[in-house]
């Protein structure tokens, strides 16, 4: 890397004067989340305002300068997420935060980060629709969060319920992102973001703190590296660092030739980038389980409704004396069908309590479709379940 | 008398380059190459002064002047 | 054999195969502006002794596009339709140290691209940008373009263009870059010399740059290359204009405060000594 390339370079070392110190703080989820993405070591955000995420790109634009980052609000969320790209490339750590109409926006960004494996973080504060949509709670986008890019390829997505885990899973979505090469998406809702709650941060030496694997440091010198190649995940030579990358966003070799095609080169590029994530999910999904061994009835849920689906099990169980087991998917994306299969035995009854009309019951269903008698929805549109609406639920269905 | 290098692998024959040269040191060969262009060739190079407008205006990298010292 | 000088600059080959000739049409124009561009970057990398690393080419989807899709032997990206303003602002924040090229054409800057367009101008961001204008959407089968003149006959205006076009540098320069030029593909030293003029400055330089598209317009590219001379003119000669040439030239060069220098003042008002973990 030449002087001023080297000089210039938005990163800086993780341990910073203005990074929070360890201890206990009380902060908004919105706050939480920048803090853990400072703390991951990102130094770009480019945003647009939009309710309720505006709360992050404020706060953002307040540490970043702080802490040596550079923070601008773009025109629109298409050129947001465009940003990210061009700042990942650059060698930077990006970020960005929307709500679901700019989640739509972002989709093309969204797919071409797939397609050359560009690590970003894109926070998406689910707000209810279709259309201009609410401004309350949600978790409508958790389909499109898979399914609203163009074309194949997978996707990472993370689902925090607290302000801690606002901070922890952002931290988590930049190492995913680095250690995968691949945008990572974290469907956090309005409650999430907008509450206050206690914040707990580590020793700095016990955060881990994940960064792209580089063809430096695999002594892979610039005449013989591939920037999607030598591994299945290839190591990232940034912009600026000497090896002439061509970053290109449609089907190519594994060094970035775009004319060599057919039908075969297609298919391993596209199926390489399908496998890299999906063939992985053992290592990059996460799940949290209470009351599972052996009880009869499950209820499966995610994001802040878990928070009031716990207190709903609880009670189901102490007062209603009914043996309900409680399983919270943190990670959405790739779904983890083999791991649910090797941990949910036969139940009755599995309620899925969603601020939708039911959209992660269908992959449940597909993956635990034997091992259920009846499977029931429990929506809630533009609301948080209460503890009570969800127990009231419970008991219509199995008391 | 300096020499024309005209790279068959990339030209296409648009034929800018006997346009723009001030010399009309080069002319359209009277030869279809295998992709169907007609491809550019030295005719009077005694005039030629190396001035690089033919390498300048090409679009393709595909023509060279090669100075020679008498 | 003696190979074109600017070769040196361009990838015939990657390690998987053959990467050459460009994709582009016999006599177009873009391949044209590429050989400039590449004129002007090395002698700024020989004058200005910058290094090659520094050098980033951003395109976004189009014939102007391919120029960088994978033939360059610098850092580069052909990305999505119009977004390459935003992309090379994203770059710019994590590393502000980046020589910035941006190859458009006049559908990605005037079209889908417009908003990213005034708005980069607006901020004055780093980066020079080669708008190359060919006046109808190439890539796709030749669409009407917003710059695209009144009657022509194009495949989506096949009764005559209604619409005014665009007069993209008045744009430009509303929108508030600091440099903003036009040029023809015929005009290869004064292009040259502005993107150098674009490459040194601190601030948006946006460079029109007129050309040919042989094939849409049907005619030969030594025609067309005739034509673009002939209906163009100086902004200093322009009263001696009498049939409406296009004027050409340089429309302003200014100095202004460039987006990330101005933000490099905030970063500085924090004391950013490195604590001890």
């Amino acid at each position: 890397m030449s002087k001023e390339m080297k000089a210039n370079n938005t990163n800086k070392r993780l341990h910073n004067v203005h990074l929070l110190k360890p201890g206990e703080y009380y902060l908004q989820g919105s706050q939480a989340c920048i803090e853990g993405a400072i703390m991951a070591g990102c130094r770009v955000y480019g945003g647009y305002p939009i309710t309720p995420a505006s709360e992050i790109m404020e706060y953002a634009s307040r540490r970043l300068p702080q802490v040596g980052g550079r923070f601008i609000q773009m025109e629109d969320e298409i050129a947001s997420a465009s940003l990210l790209i061009g700042a990942s490339w650059g060698g930077a750590k990006a970020l960005t935060a929307t709500s679901s109409p700019g989640f739509s926006l972002m989709q093309e960004a969204i797919s071409i980060a797939i397609m050359s494996e560009t690590p970003m973080v894109i926070i998406d504060v689910q707000r209810p629709g279709p259309g201009q949509g609410y401004i309350t709670a949600s978790q409508e986008d958790v389909m499109q969060a898979r399914w609203g890019h163009h074309g194949e390829g997978s996707i990472i997505a993370l689902a925090p319920s607290s302000v801690q885990e606002m901070f922890d899973m952002t931290i988590e979505a930049f190492n995913l992102s680095e250690q995968w090469r691949t945008p990572v998406l974290v469907m956090a809702e309005e409650p999430v973001a907008h509450m206050r709650e206690r914040l707990l941060i580590p020793p700095w030496n016990e955060i881990e703190i994940i960064d792209r694997k580089k063809p430096q440091d695999l002594g892979i010198m610039p005449e013989n590296y591939l920037p999607w190649g030598h591994d299945i995940v290839a190591p990232m030579a940034n912009w600026g660092e000497g090896y002439s990358v061509n970053f290109v966003g449609l089907v190519h070799l594994e060094d970035g030739n775009i004319t060599k095609y057919g039908p075969q080169m297609h298919y391993d590029c596209i199926e390489r980038l399908f496998r890299k994530i999906e063939g992985n999910v053992n290592e990059i999904a996460r799940i949290e389980t209470k009351f599972l061994e052996g009880c009869k009835n499950l209820v499966i849920c995610y994001g802040c409704v878990a928070r009031t689906a716990i207190e709903a099990v609880i009670e189901a169980r102490k007062e209603g004396g009914l043996d309900v087991g409680y399983l919270r998917l943190i990670t959405l994306w790739p779904f983890p069908q083999e791991r649910l299969r090797d941990i949910v035995g036969n139940v009755n009854t599995i309620f899925v309590p969603e601020m939708n009309l039911g959209m992660m019951k269908h992959p449940i269903t597909e993956a635990l479709r034997d091992r259920f008698k009846k499977i029931v929805s429990i929506p809630s549109l533009g609301v948080l379940h209460s503890p009570e609406y969800i127990l009231s639920k419970i008991y219509e269905e199995i008391r | 008398m300096n020499k024309l290098w005209i790279d068959e692998r990339y030209c296409k024959g648009c034929l800018i380059c006997v346009d723009v040269c001030p010399a009309k040191a080069i002319k359209a060969s009277k030869e279809i190459n295998d992709w169907g262009y007609i491809l550019p060739t030295e005719d009077d190079m005694n005039g030629c002064k190396a001035c690089g407008l033919c390498e300048l205006m090409c679009p393709d990298f595909a023509i060279a002047i090669e100075e020679v010292d008498e | 054999m003696k190979k074109h000088p600017m070769l040196k600059y361009l990838k015939e080959e990657g390690p998987l195969g053959q990467r050459m000739p460009l994709i582009l049409c016999p006599g177009c124009g873009s391949g044209q502006i590429l050989n400039y561009t590449l004129h002007a970057v090395d002698r700024i990398m020989n004058k200005d002794k910058i290094r090659k690393e520094n050098f980033l080419f951003i395109s976004g989807v189009g014939c102007s596009a391919r120029l960088t899709s994978h033939y360059l032997n610098f850092d580069s990206a052909w990305t999505i339709h119009g977004r390459t303003l935003a992309i090379a602002t994203g770059s710019l924040l994590a590393n502000p140290a980046f020589k910035i090229i941006v190859f458009t054409g006049d559908g990605d800057t005037g079209s889908i691209g417009g908003n990213h367009f005034i708005h980069a101008c607006r901020r004055n961001i780093d980066v020079t940008i080669l708008c190359i204008n060919n006046g109808v959407y190439g890539m796709t089968g030749g669409q009407v373009a917003p710059t695209t003149s009144v009657g022509t006959i194009t495949t989506t205006t096949p009764y005559g263009n209604i619409e005014e076009a665009f007069d993209l540098c008045k744009l430009a320069e509303t929108a508030g870059a600091s440099y903003v030029a036009r040029w023809t593909t015929a005009h290869p030293h004064q292009v040259i010399k502005s993107i150098m003029k674009g490459l040194r400055k601190k601030g948006t330089a946006f460079i029109e740059i007129l050309s040919q598209c042989p094939v849409h317009n049907k005619l030969s590219p030594v025609t067309m290359l005739k034509k673009l001379k002939e209906s163009t003119i100086q902004i200093s000669k322009e009263k001696e204009s009498s049939e409406g040439e296009t004027l050409i030239g340089e429309f302003c060069d200014l100095d202004k405060p460039e987006w990330n220098e101005s933000y490099q003042k905030l970063i500085d008002q924090f004391d950013h000594e490195e604590g001890k973990s």
